[in-house]
Parts: C-alpha cells; structure tokens; sequence
C-alpha cells in the first residue's frame, strides 16, 4: 500500500468517471430494448461502482474498498449466470430477445 | 465550478440523445463530435483548475496523465456499448470498457483486483454473453438487425433522468468551498505493513534470494525489489478479505452455489425419453 493517500481533488476526477459509467448503464437499462443489452449495461453499472469503491479505497488507504470489488465481481458472475439462463428460457417461449414481448408481465 | 460541469452534463446528454438508435435518420456523428468535445473541454477545465499542487499530490503527474486516457476510453467505449445497433459488437465494446477500467484500476495501486477484473469479466462474464447472443441471434439477412435492435425505447426521458443523477452525483464529487473537500479518515488507515507481518504473519518465511540464483548480479536485482518488511497489493487484499471479511467470503461461496443450481434449473430443457416400443404377445 503506498503511504501517501490520493488527494482530495484528485478523487473527485476518479469519482467523475465512475459516475459517468454508472449513468450511462442506467440509460441503456431504461432505453434497449434487447434483453441482453440490457443486463450487459447493468454490468457496466458495476464497472462504474468497482472504480469508485477502488478510488475510496486509495483515498483512506483502507484494502477493504478493494476487498469488496471482489464480491462485487461475485455478485455480477452469479447475476450473468442467472439472468442469461433466464433470457434463453425467455427466448424459447416468444423467439424474440425484445423486452416489450413481455410487457403483460406489468399486470 | 458547478456550473461549469452543470452544462457539461447538458451537453453531455444531448451528446448521447443524438447517438441512440432510433428510426430514420439519426445525427450519430454529430452527437459523437458534440460529446468528445464536451469530454475534452471538461478535463482541460479540471486539470487547469481542479487538481492539487504537485508538492501536495497524491499520484505522479504521468499516472494523472493515464488516468485521463482510460477515463476516455472507458467512457467512449460505454457510449458505443449503449448505442450500438449489433449486440455483438456491444459486447466487444463493453471488453474495451472492462480493460479501461482495469487500466484505472492500475493507475489507483489496485493490481491484484485489475488482474481480476480482466480474467473474470473479461475471461468469463464476457464469453458467457457472447455464448447467449449466438445462441439467441435470429438467422436471417445480417444487413437488417431486428426492430427491437434500431429502435431504443424512450431515450429522450431515460437521458434526462440518468444526467440529472449525474448533476447531483457531480454536484457531491466536485465541492465548492474548500471546507466542504473530503478528507481522508484517519481512523480508517489500515494497519501498516510492518504490524501485519509482526502481528499475524509471525511464520511468512523470509525469501532467501540465495536459494534463487547463484549470479550475484542477478541477485543484487532481486534484492532491489524485494523488500522484505513490505506486502504487495495481492497479500493486503488477502489478509483483509480472509481476516475482516470471513463471513462475506462464505456467503459469495453460497451465493455462487446457488445461482450455479440455478442457473441450470432455469435453462434445462425438458425431453421425454423415448417410449419403448410396445410388444404384443
């Protein structure tokens, strides 16, 4: 670990980029309409949060922001896992990947 | 200063407003000028007016310099992800997300987790999607993707909510007055080094570099890097995650077996075996 903690300011420039990928995953979520896009940009979701929590990591020079990166990845690899296998039961039914074939599901 | 980021963020939303996919003609180019040019006013700005003198800095000026490139590249890249019109090439894009990201992980001393990031999203997540899309992908004219793939579904209001979080997240991140900056908490520095290997590391076997090599020179190289009272990133993450976190380590171990069994559930197809044939006596 190195001894001289980031800087406040230059936090704000690593705080900046994980916010701008968090977003731009949200508006992917909320505007695909391909099933499988969608869960790769709740993906990026989490890219944006690994570099936030790596970057507060640095800044209190404390390895448990880095330690929880590793259940972040823990948590996308059981998510990919499990919502891949749900969208190809999804595509067997309908043939389509579009999220609006199930909109019936709103109620 | 907000301000100055607050119109960043609208023109930043009109940017990617432009590129969506949508039908008819759609001023791609001209949101990607937009938006580069947008990106490249706002680091000039910070960088002249947003970073700390180099006597009080906490990086090198070069790792800074980095950090700008894979900021931009994972930024651009997640803008083509979300945009573009062939999942197949959105995961690709979302690769160059992930090696960005692992690069900005790098410049912030993260080297055991950038090395983890690439070989599990990477190697494995990745691999898994592109596995799904070829298995979901309709045969049929490559020229024309499927409806649901050119036609993005309300981007004009999911822009403008996702930028105004962004407002309100920048607006956090980039504080006015000085007395509002973020300090590092002293109390949350983590245990030195020296007090690890003393306190809990008490049979860590020191590297005899003699074992390793006869050539003197080549030992004087080892032992320039090798430092015996340090641990590397690796080895404070271990003992952090095995010594702070036991529980959490077990729960993500059940997590995993989980969505294992259920992922298999969900996706297994059901066939009858085939019937016997009957036999009339």
């Amino acid at each position: 670990m190195p001894d001289t903690p980031l800087h406040s300011l230059e936090l704000s420039h690593f705080l900046l980029t994980g916010a701008v990928l968090f977003v731009i995953g949200m508006i992917g979520f909320l505007s695909r309409r391909n099933l499988i896009i969608i869960f790769l940009c709740t993906e990026m979701m989490f890219q944006g949060v690994v570099v936030t929590l790596a970057a507060f990591s640095r800044f209190h020079l404390n390895d448990t922001g880095q330690t929880f990166v590793i259940f972040v990845l823990t948590i996308a690899a059981a998510e990919a896992a499990l919502a891949l296998g749900l969208v190809v039961l999804l595509f067997r039914r309908r043939h389509t990947l579009d999220a609006q074939a199930w909109s019936e599901l709103r109620g | 200063m907000p301000y100055f980021l607050y119109i960043a963020s609208v023109l930043g939303a009109v940017a990617v407003w432009m590129m969506m996919p949508r039908h008819g003609y759609s001023p791609r180019k001209l949101g990607a000028v937009v938006g580069a040019m947008t990106l490249g006013a706002m680091w000039l700005y910070l960088a002249r007016h947003h970073l700390p003198p180099s006597d009080e800095a906490g990086l090198s000026q070069p790792a800074m310099a980095y950090s700008y490139v894979f900021s931009a590249l994972a930024i651009g890249a997640a803008i083509r992800v979300i945009t573009h019109q062939k999942p197949v090439y959105a995961a690709l894009w979302f690769v160059m997300v992930v090696l960005s990201t692992a690069g900005l992980l790098l410049v912030l001393n993260a080297e055991f987790m950038a090395a983890a990031l690439v070989i599990i999203y990477g190697g494995a997540i990745l691999v898994t999607y592109v596995f799904v899309i070829m298995l979901a992908s309709q045969a049929g004219d490559p020229a024309d993707a499927p409806e649901y793939d050119r036609v993005a579904r309300e981007p004009a209001a999911a822009v403008a909510v996702g930028f105004l979080l962004l407002a309100v997240l920048l607006s956090a991140a980039f504080p006015t007055e000085p007395h509002q900056l973020l300090r590092p908490n002293p109390e949350a520095r983590g245990p030195s080094d020296a007090f690890i290997i003393e306190q809990y590391l008490t049979d860590r076997p020191a590297q005899r570099l003699e074992e390793l090599t006869d050539d003197p020179q080549q030992l004087r190289q080892l032992a320039a890097i090798e430092s015996p009272g340090a641990l590397d990133n690796a080895e404070r993450v271990g003992f952090d995650l095995f010594h702070n976190h036991p529980l959490g380590l077990e729960l993500a171990g059940v997590i995993l077996l989980v969505s294992l069994v259920g992922a298999v559930v969900i996706a297994r197809v059901r066939t009858e075996p085939p019937q016997p044939p009957e036999v009339s006596p």
